[in-house]
């Protein structure tokens, strides 16, 4: 049975100039996961929009959207609001009270319901969810991932028969991340609703799926069967680039037979070419192998000891570490392990009570009347909107002093917007070519690929690459361990605000088990050392090229 | 086990209203007397003995009214002695003394207010008028530390990414100026997205309820009932009884008419009950856990 269907629609924003979706059937069977991807801009927002009748924007509609079967037109208020559930992307600010339990109580008391009712659905639904312990607390105290959560319980508690979720996971930590999405996974196993989800992080939701639908320019590229999507979809780099490291490895290798979606499935598969011969990555580690030759380290934390008050426990204890000169330095590590306290110590704005922050060589505490700031370090925050004053990304260069031509890469396009209207990748670029423009010789990055799809991350990964050997340090903080081995020349890890170990991404990733890339968990058993997948690529080519040279 | 501040809060609304406004209108040192120990002992009840150490500094204002009030006011009619040529009267000490108390009665009341009615609380006291002014108030707290802390987040990020002056105070100026116009525009970007999540939700389908997780049992309902009978019954016998003494130039009381005797009554038991209901908890808890 078809819970919902849809029948050639079309939709052009009141102020757009050509239709933002077009021409796009399709129907969900109940008890469905439908994952959606596509590249950024390619009206997958929009179309989910189009199914949930509250939130429909201005413009020109055409065709239908079937809800059971009855237009979503025809349906009463009421019932449209709990059949349909909506959770968006940022946790903050779909938050309406102040409090969890009236967060929880907030559609129902939309809807008008008695007090024993709505008593006994919240107390359910906070039980189901496990949020019992927080149910009295300020929404103002959650964690970005509690938050999502609670939106989610929101929802839950008005019984929706659909829900749908648009990239609801992009602000949270992976861990955060993959709680929700077992969460979401839960519900649709266990009460068999139905779901459409957005998101980024395939190689999580695939597993899950049901259904994949891949979208482009407006249109429906692909929707089927989660595998069989995988198989077919075409070798685009801006499309595979959203795949899981699973579908694009056994892209790059031809596609050839069964597609493996999860880590497992890839480990026999990558197990299937034999891997006799141990490849020698040396080659791709040259570039950043050499050790840059300077005496004064760009950046040196001794012995740090940092509390944000006097009674509150240490959040750095005795870290120390040193960054040298045009090196890229990423620290990863769990969350409140102390990483972005950390950064905020290297930018003066955290003053340790014991231990010494010097950069090139000086005491950061030395540095007087903003000195640090000029030519010297810069730190681009984790949310980029706190760095955007101006109403289009034109007046916010000129008002940093910066001009588009002299920049390392292309944001031409972006100019006239304004820059909250722009994707998560594109604030990140815009950020950060307004802060290249004190000219930093240390740039600090705070979670610069959070919230961002996998193409723009590998885009800013290469910029990365690029400033570095122009001679800037980098040091920046993530969480994103794909990223991280693509982008790093050194690695650190931070626990319990120390740094317990550093390497050099290979060594690093492959000496972890947790922390570390899909790739080098699909590969782990069979190759030692294969990180990336340009690694995994390189490692299977030679396993068949030994083969060919067996049979020859 | 539920003592006095657990009770529904409007029953512990209903309490304070009575306990503190009448006698804020009626400078009687009897019932200052007895609004004076119904606080007192409250505090010790609730907090135990290192309360005494927390009301002290309140008890100096009964002894600034005697200093004070003799100083300014000359009236009366028993000069006590001449200060800079001026009389100091037995009348003028006696009110500043009757004011002080009154004055630290009051804030002894507010001590234990404060720490009973939770922010939660007064919203629901304060939204039980309509839910739609409920609702505006639990958005307006959810938004100021929301605001707050994207204060500060812009802040530091214009300084850290170095693109400002800060030398002296005309940039400070500035740089504040453009966190408000930035505040601004995020205000409003941000509130489409929470405006959304509320009509996704169903708000403006029609009438709304309110939930609360604070109920009625009948012990509330007593509560409220016999706190607010105790009050009007001392409100209406302060009234026609003229409670009000009489201060200058000579001191009337009122006496101890028939109406007074009840509105004394009246208000010591109402005083006394939020420590009677402390103590009997606690009593039955330590019987209680005798046997768990």
């Amino acid at each position: 049975m078809e819970i919902l269907t849809v029948r050639d629609l079309s939709f052009k924003y009141s102020l757009g100039d050509k239709d933002a979706i077009s021409g796009i059937s399709f129907g969900v069977e109940e008890g469905a996961f439908v994952a959606v991807c596509g590249p950024t801009g390619c009206g997958k927002s929009t179309l989910l929009r189009m199914l949930k009748k509250e939130l429909i924007p201005m413009g020109d509609i055409k065709g239908e959207v079937l809800l059971d079967g009855v237009p979503l037109s025809e349906i009463d208020a009421r019932t449209s609001a709990s059949a349909v559930g909506f959770v968006m992307q940022r946790p903050e600010h779909q938050i309406v009270t102040d409090k969890v339990w009236h967060e929880l109580a907030f559609g129902l008391e939309n809807l008008g319901l008695p007090q024993d009712v709505i008593r006994r659905r919240v107390s359910e639904i906070a039980s189901y969810f496990d949020i019992e312990d927080w149910f009295e607390r300020d929404v103002a105290d959650l964690s970005g991932g509690q938050k999502q959560l609670l939106n989610l319980a929101s929802i839950m508690v008005m019984q929706p028969r659909l829900l749908i979720l648009d990239e609801p996971t992009s602000q949270l930590d992976p861990i955060a991340a993959s709680d929700f999405i077992a969460t979401v996974r839960k519900l649709n196993t266990d009460m068999g609703l139905t779901v459409i989800m957005v998101e980024h992080r395939l190689q999580e939701v695939i597993p899950a799926a049901s259904m994949l639908m891949i979208m482009d320019k407006g249109t429906l590229l692909h929707y089927g069967p989660a595998r069989q999507v995988c198989e077919e979809v075409s070798d685009r780099p801006d499309l595979l680039a959203a795949m899981p490291s699973t579908v694009r490895l056994f892209k790059a290798m031809g596609g050839q037979g069964r597609c493996p979606l999860t880590i497992g499935e890839g480990r026999r598969w990558v197990e299937g070419f034999g891997c006799k011969v141990q490849p020698d990555f040396k080659a791709f580690d040259a570039a950043r192998d050499e050790t840059p030759d300077n005496d004064v380290p760009a950046l040196e934390f001794s012995d740090v000891w940092f509390r944000y008050g006097r009674d509150l426990h240490d959040v750095l204890r005795g870290t120390t570490f040193s960054v040298e000169q045009g090196e890229v330095f990423c620290i990863l590590g769990g969350n409140g392990s102390g990483k972005t306290t950390c950064l905020g110590a290297a930018a003066g704005l955290n003053k340790p009570y014991s231990g010494t922050v010097k950069v090139f060589g000086k005491n950061v505490r030395d540095y007087k009347n903003q000195t640090l700031y000029r030519n010297c370090l810069t730190m681009l925050p984790q949310d980029v909107q706190t760095v955007f004053l101006k109403n289009t990304v034109r007046e916010e260069l000129k008002d940093a002093g910066e001009s588009a031509a002299a920049l390392p890469y292309d944001i031409e396009s972006l100019m006239d917007k304004h820059p909250y209207d722009l994707s998560g990748g594109e604030q990140q670029l815009v950020a950060l070519a307004k802060v290249l423009a004190s000219q930093p010789r240390i740039l600090l990055l705070d979670e610069p690929t959070k919230g961002i799809d996998t193409y723009s991350s590998e885009r800013i990964s290469g910029i990365l690459r690029s400033l570095a050997e122009g001679g800037m340090t980098i040091v920046l903080v993530t969480h994103d361990v794909e990223f991280a081995s693509r982008t790093a020349d050194r690695c650190a890890m931070f626990f319990r605000g120390e740094v317990t170990s550093v390497g050099r991404p290979r060594e690093f990733f492959s000496e972890n088990n947790f922390y570390t890339t899909a790739v080098n968990r699909m590969t782990r058993g069979s190759f030692k050392g294969c990180v990336t997948l340009e690694d995994a690529v390189y490692a299977l080519k030679l396993q068949d090229q030994e083969l060919s040279a067996v049979e020859g | 086990m539920r003592s006095f501040k657990d009770h529904n809060p409007i029953s512990v609304f209903v309490f304070y209203i009575f306990a503190i406004v009448p006698a804020m209108f009626c400078i009687n040192p009897v019932l200052m007397c007895i609004s004076l120990a119904g606080g007192v002992s409250f505090r010790l009840a609730k907090d135990g003995l290192g309360a005494l150490k927390k009301m002290l500094p309140f008890f100096a204002f009964p002894l600034l009214g005697v200093i004070l009030n003799p100083l300014f006011v000359h009236k009366g009619v028993t000069p006590l002695f001449i200060l800079n040529n001026n009389p100091v009267t037995l009348e003028a000490v006696l009110f500043g003394l009757t004011l002080g108390a009154m004055i630290c009665s009051t804030v002894i009341w507010f001590s234990s207010f404060n720490s009973i009615m939770t922010t939660d609380k007064l919203l629901y006291v304060f939204g039980s008028v309509s839910p739609k002014i409920a609702l505006i108030l639990s958005m307006t707290l959810r938004y100021i530390p929301l605001y707050g802390q994207q204060i500060k987040k812009v802040r530091q990020a214009q300084i850290v990414t170095g693109l400002y002056k800060e030398d002296n105070a005309i940039d400070k100026i500035r740089g504040g100026l453009r966190i408000m116009s930035v505040m601004v525009s995020w205000a409003l970007e941000n509130g489409i997205i929470t405006a959304d999540s509320m009509s996704a939700r169903g708000y403006g389908a029609g009438r709304r309820s309110r939930f609360t997780i604070f109920g009625w049992r009948t012990a509330d309902v007593a509560l409220a009932v016999l706190c607010a009978a105790l009050g009007v019954v001392t409100s209406v016998c302060m009234g026609i009884g003229h409670l009000a003494f009489e201060w200058y130039p000579e001191i009337v009381s009122p006496g101890m008419s028939a109406p007074a005797v009840t509105a004394y009554i009246a208000y010591a038991l109402l005083c006394a009950i939020p420590t009677v209901l402390q103590i009997r908890e606690e009593a039955r808890w330590r019987s209680l856990q005798s046997e768990i």
